[in-house]
């Protein structure tokens, strides 16, 4: 029997739904189970027992809560897909809309973070979780695999007072001489999983951390990293690259 | 008054219809978003360099469309062009966008429904039925979704939420080898279109679409560039049936319509009490053609009862595709995409206000933002196709469901139709909820 498949979306884009049909997995994926639900691509509109549920999107209101308990009750494995399904993701921005992970509401099996989740990185997930595999997540943030990576230790030298360069001081990713911390320029590497190939790094951009925090435990790996480096007053009252994709526990509110 | 509610399946994001019952009359029927998210909130007391990247969020299928326009909006507030290499790149990764957009709507969520209502078959394919409808069509759009996603991660950096358009540019150069590669990709996504443009009229040109659906009294609008049809560049366009009612830069748009503060929705401002509609009817109806003999000679395979009819905009995405292949494939041969990266450099703020405007795939895309002393974002208005196409929506789905339910009585039958009819429309619900 092929094994059934959930897919859904909370409050979400619809970009790492989108991912799925990018890859080269696909269409042998489709063949090989069998979609019981998935509003975006077909009629169905109960949600009725299955194996594995993929949901993206974060939790924004009670309704979804009921939703998700729901699908809980009805799966024998939930994943988390995405970075806003698991860490709340973009919407953490807002100062009015809730933002919150599913598994603040129910026990999930795994997390395929990212925004939207690196496609060879997903194509395995999908692939392990079919074979009934635990998904591997890269143990290490981003620098351990980003070439730019000096032997700084905590000391990056210059107030960092940049979110991104000034458009004239581009420097494509292959020639940048330095890591972008060394040259005054955020960059949320050393707080961020590995997992993304260094893509934006690689392009010239500093990474802003959408595949979320290497632990739960955001908080502290904030904290610390802040300790580090010599960030700029502007910076350190600028909300909106901290707090992008996930907020620490202390300044969440409940829905 | 009785509500009736039923949830959209087969669009994108959550949306629903609203039927309202009155001493056994239909009384109105909507469609109506659910989850409002707040971007234009969220986007206050940002700094300019970090618009682009966090609208792009707004949308996983319009997310290029969302990140350029917000790079136009704030080049015209530094009053900078992105240099002619930039502007191909950024075209190449909308035109990837499209096809991705528009074949995932053709089959998942149109094609199923051509079916019932041409009177073929009772019920819309269901996805199994549709994956083994023909073996063929389903993987040549398979190949179509996997090639727009291949070009997009190698002009965007990533297939989704692109990482190269910057304010200024396009930080990307690409190789011989990437240009090769990506012929490679669009003379196949060329064939493959046009393989399914043909297998489309040999399926259904031979029947008569219903009348039901013929295209109501509306005012088109989309970009055109010096009477052609563009995506990234050009004037704003209204039209009523033959008449040109206006041609007009994006700065002086609010003059024909704008978005009331305080209130969802966008107001138009214009003599006709007629509803606008924007997306690949539109945009073929203000320039009539695409300017490629081929393309003429597919469309006049249908007659004027399918030419004036919301479904034929399911056979346009089609045409689109086959009209973006053909671009994508000549900006290809110019030299110029393989310069030096050139990012122009955004200088000093000449204007504390900025606009960009492109034509997403489901239609005119506005970007309006406003800066404080500080440079931070202080005001944000988008302008959404979705939004826009709202009223001719629920226009369409009153008038049906009154003379359905006056004949039939059964609501079942309703919620079908309304179903059918905003599918027609290829609504994006998250641009929607922004």
């Amino acid at each position: 029997m092929e094994p059934k498949i959930l897919i859904t979306s909370l409050t979400s884009c619809s970009g790492c739904t989108a991912s799925i049909f990018s890859l080269d997995i696909f269409p042998q994926y489709l063949e090989r189970v069998k979609i019981i639900y998935f509003p975006f691509i077909s009629d169905q509109a109960k949600i009725e027992v299955n194996d594995i549920a993929l949901i993206e999107g974060c939790v924004s209101n009670e309704d979804q809560v009921d939703i998700l308990k729901e699908i809980r009750k009805q799966s024998k494995k939930i994943i988390s897909l995405g970075t806003c399904a698991a860490f709340g993701g973009i919407l953490n921005l807002s100062t009015e809309k809730q933002a919150e992970s599913l598994s603040k509401y129910i026990e999930i099996d795994g997390i395929i973070p990212g925004c939207p989740p690196p496609l060879k990185f997903l194509g395995n997930c999908l692939i392990r979780i079919l074979e009934n595999k635990q998904i591997i997540l890269p143990e290490k943030n981003l620098c351990a695999s980003c070439e730019l990576r000096g032997e700084y230790g905590n000391n990056f030298g210059k107030e960092i007072n940049k979110i991104i360069f000034n458009s004239s001081e581009f420097i494509s990713g292959i020639k940048r001489p330095e890591c972008f911390l060394k040259e005054g320029i955020l960059c949320l590497g050393p707080i961020t999983r590995d997992g993304c190939e260094c893509k934006c790094i690689k392009l010239g951009l500093p990474c802003e951390g959408c595949v979320g925090p290497i632990s739960q435990d955001f908080t502290s790996n904030a904290i610390n990293f802040l300790s580090t480096i010599n960030l700029s007053n502007d910076l350190r009252k600028y909300k909106g690259i901290f707090y992008r994709f996930s907020k620490p526990k202390l300044m969440r509110s409940e829905i | 008054m009785k509500k009736i509610i039923d949830v959209c399946t087969r669009v994108e994001g959550h949306g629903s219809i609203k039927i309202l019952l009155q001493k056994d009359e239909i009384s109105n029927v909507s469609f109506e978003v659910h989850a409002i998210r707040g971007f234009e909130k969220i986007l206050l007391n940002k700094k300019l360099v970090d618009v682009p990247r966090i609208v792009s969020r707004i949308c996983g299928l319009c997310h290029a469309s969302q990140g350029i326009t917000s790079c136009k909006a704030i080049e015209s507030m530094f009053e900078i062009e992105p240099s002619e290499q930039s502007i191909l790149l950024r075209r190449l990764i909308m035109i990837g966008e499209l096809i991705k957009s528009h074949s995932m709507h053709f089959f998942f969520q149109a094609f199923p429904d051509l079916f019932p209502i041409l009177k073929i078959q009772k019920n819309p394919l269901l996805l199994n039925d549709l994956i083994h409808f023909d073996v063929q069509l389903t993987s040549k759009i398979y190949e179509l979704i996997k090639i727009s996603d291949d070009i997009v991660g190698i002009f965007g950096g990533r297939s989704i939420h692109t990482i190269t358009p910057i304010i200024g540019g396009v930080i990307y150069s690409p190789s011989k080898k990437d240009i090769g590669l990506a012929r490679k990709y669009f003379q196949k996504a060329s064939e493959n279109i046009e393989w399914i443009i043909e297998k489309f009229q040999e399926l259904f040109s031979h029947y008569t679409p219903p009348t039901k659906y013929f295209l109501p009294n509306s005012i088109f609008m989309g970009l055109h560039n010096n009477e052609n049809y563009d995506h990234y560049d050009g004037i704003i366009r209204l039209k009523l049936v033959n008449a040109i009612l206006a041609d007009f830069t994006l700065d002086k748009y609010s003059k024909y319509f704008d978005r009331v503060d305080g209130l969802r929705g966008i107001d138009f401002f214009l003599r006709e009490e007629t509803n606008i509609l924007v997306g690949p009817i539109a945009r073929y109806k203000i320039i009539e053609g695409y300017g490629i003999e081929k393309i003429q000679s597919y469309i006049e395979a249908f007659n004027k009862s399918w030419q004036n009819n919301i479904i034929f905009s399911n056979f346009l995405r089609l045409i689109e595709i086959l009209f973006a292949t053909n671009k994508a494939l000549s900006i290809l041969d110019d030299y110029k995409l393989l310069n030096r990266i050139e990012i122009t450099s955004m200088g000093s703020l000449k204007n504390n206000e900025g606009m960009g405007i492109v034509e997403a795939p489901r239609g005119t895309l506005i970007h309006h933002y406003h800066v404080n002393k500080k440079k931070l974002i202080n005001k944000v208005k988008l302008f959404i196709a979705t939004e826009i196409n709202m009223p001719i929506i629920n226009e369409i789905l009153t008038k049906e469901s009154q003379k359905l339910y006056e004949r039939t009585g059964d609501l079942n039958q309703i919620k079908k139709q309304a179903q059918m009819i905003i599918r027609l429309f290829d609504p994006c619900i998250s641009c929607a909820t922004h």
